[in-house]
């Protein structure tokens, strides 16, 4: 008996040991070895013009990213050392289209695939938003917490690029798009909510925009172009919400004598009763606060 | 200290109470006060919502939804403290046949009392004023609701059912409502903190806590230091010296250093 339960310890104890010892992070996909040579850090090759390009790709990124058990040659086709392959952002999005085809599809009709197709290099295109480094090997799925396009994340993601005032001054974009949604209530909710899903079913950048068929507000197709479409858009959370519910948006800006002046002057109201009440309060205070301290130290 | 005053106080034991605030006054101060508090918890999140730590707070709470459900139940509960004390007013007025409470209306005298209180803080006088049944500042706060209260129940009511308010005014209502709501609260809320509580419970003579509110009772010594005008009216004890050559009239006959 006193054997038999040693056996049982010494039985569970290696047991332990397998699980702490033998545990390993799941291991991507890798039937050509590439990443004997590739998992390399120092592994790069001068170009033609003398550049030099890194041709590392971590393993880590690639062990936890959505396509880890797709084998590199799937999107490396062929010979992959063979084929001079061109490395743009128009290229990229094309090998995630072969797959990925209907988002391909709408990516291109949007305004940053369009631009993309005029060869412009600042847009988004599918990894700048999939993945967090901005890199095809560590694109993760949407409803992972970390991915940049989980409900949470997006206005951080869209930020990267729309929160550059220099970027976006080029495209006439002004507005402080994200500081101005942050401070909504939409943005608030999302901010103030957990990373729990349920929690998440306010409106974000992307539910007014559209995401991978996203517009130029100019774009009169927009979800957001014009009173009539922001009230449509609108209307997919508050049912029955009308054109005058939409007017009271103030598009992205401050409240000011051009933009929703009602507002602008509200604002300016009760900010002047503020500091005029409070001010009045403190002064009484302090004067109080001041005579009991003597009247204290005298005594 | 003269001789009758001196009279007043020795009556005024410290056992003996005054009555001040019935059951209905008591009753309406912890509902505003408690539904007060639930509101600023469950507000002041959304109006500092960068701050790590109103993030955390709403997590304690639940999550955004248990938030706004507990100012909307807390709203709610403000409101009908609010219209049980406009009907209290009303029935003790019009059925039980009371006289109207004049002693909260505000007049030439609050100005008079702000001024003398200014001056006796800034050194320029040695006494505080004379206070009748409520001083200056008991007026301002009860006054300030009559005000913040429709100002946070419409602003408040736009923004639970925008939809609805959009189809009978115009959109800017909404943003403007947000605005609206965010200042008086603030206000209600730095004026509750810094001049309420300080006046009530920070000074000398009612540091931790001013009990009257929750009890309706005031020791009768210090009813006659913080009331004397009306203490003066309901014991027919004066506590105003007669007019003394080279002493300006209306100082208060208490002991240096008191209030």
């Amino acid at each position: 008996m006193k054997r038999l339960s040693l056996y049982f310890v010494l039985g569970f104890l290696f047991a332990i040991g397998i699980l702490i010892f033998f545990t390993d992070d799941a291991k991507a996909l890798d039937e050509k070895n590439c990443l004997s040579c590739h998992g390399n850090e120092g592994l790069t090759k001068t170009t033609e013009a003398g550049g030099k390009i890194s041709l590392f790709v971590s393993e880590k990124d690639v062990n936890t990213a959505s396509h880890r058990y797709i084998d590199c040659t799937t999107c490396h086709s062929e010979e992959p050392h063979d084929t001079a392959s061109p490395l743009n952002k128009l290229s990229l999005a094309e090998k995630c289209g072969t797959c990925h085809q209907y988002e391909y599809r709408l990516h291109l009709s949007s305004v940053h695939g369009q631009q993309l197709l005029q060869g412009n290099p600042d847009v988004a295109t599918c990894v700048d938003c999939h993945s967090q480094e901005g890199s095809p090997h560590s694109v993760i799925r949407v409803l992972e917490y970390n991915a940049p396009t989980y409900k949470k994340n997006i206005a951080g993601t869209c930020a990267r690029c729309h929160d550059d005032a220099e970027l976006m001054a080029d495209y006439g974009i002004v507005e402080k798009v994200y500081e101005s949604y942050m401070r909504s209530f939409h943005g608030k909710a999302i901010q103030l909510g957990t990373y729990e899903i349920t929690q998440l079913d306010k409106a974000t950048c992307t539910n007014c925009h559209g995401f991978h068929d996203v517009k130029s507000v100019r774009d009169p197709v927009s979800p957001v172009a014009g009173l009539d479409n922001l009230a449509k858009t609108c209307e997919q959370c508050h049912a029955g919400a009308g054109v005058e519910f939409a007017s009271g948006f103030l598009g992205h800006k401050e409240a000011s004598t051009d933009n929703v002046p009602a507002v602008h002057y509200t604002e300016l109201f009760f900010t002047i009763v503020l500091i005029t009440v409070i001010a009045f309060g403190a002064l009484v205070v302090v004067a109080a606060i001041v005579r009991f301290t003597i009247n204290k130290w005298r005594a | 200290m003269s001789a009758m005053a001196q009279a007043a106080s020795l009556a005024g034991s410290n056992e003996e109470k005054i009555s001040r605030f019935d059951v209905h006054q008591i009753i309406q101060h912890a509902g505003l006060m408690v539904s007060f508090v639930i509101l600023v918890f469950t507000g002041l999140p959304l109006k500092f919502h960068d701050w790590a730590i109103s993030q955390w707070w709403v997590g304690v709470w639940g999550g955004i939804e248990v938030t706004r459900t507990a100012h909307i139940a807390a709203a709610w509960i403000m409101l009908a403290v609010c219209l049980y004390h406009v009907f209290y007013l009303l029935y003790t007025i019009l059925v039980k046949k009371k006289p109207f409470p004049v002693k909260i209306i505000p007049g030439p005298s609050d100005f008079r009392e702000y001024y003398q209180e200014m001056a006796y803080y800034l050194g320029f006088r040695k006494t505080r004023p004379l206070v009748d049944r409520f001083s200056w500042k008991e007026k301002f706060d009860y006054w300030a609701i009559f005000w913040g209260m429709p100002v946070m129940f419409i602003s408040g009511f736009i923004m639970m059912y925008p939809v609805f308010v959009t189809k009978f005014l115009p959109g800017w209502f909404v943003s403007a409502a947000l605005v609206a709501h965010s200042d008086e609260a603030m206000l209600a809320l730095v004026w509750i903190v810094l001049v309420h509580i300080f006046f009530n419970h920070f000074t000398p003579g009612h540091l931790p806590l001013n009990t009257s509110i929750f009890t309706g009772k005031v020791n009768v010594k210090k009813y006659r230091e913080e009331h004397a005008l009306e203490y003066e009216r309901m014991t027919g004890k004066p506590v105003v010296e007669k007019p003394v050559e080279g002493v300006p009239p209306g100082q208060v006959n208490l002991p240096d250093g008191k209030m």
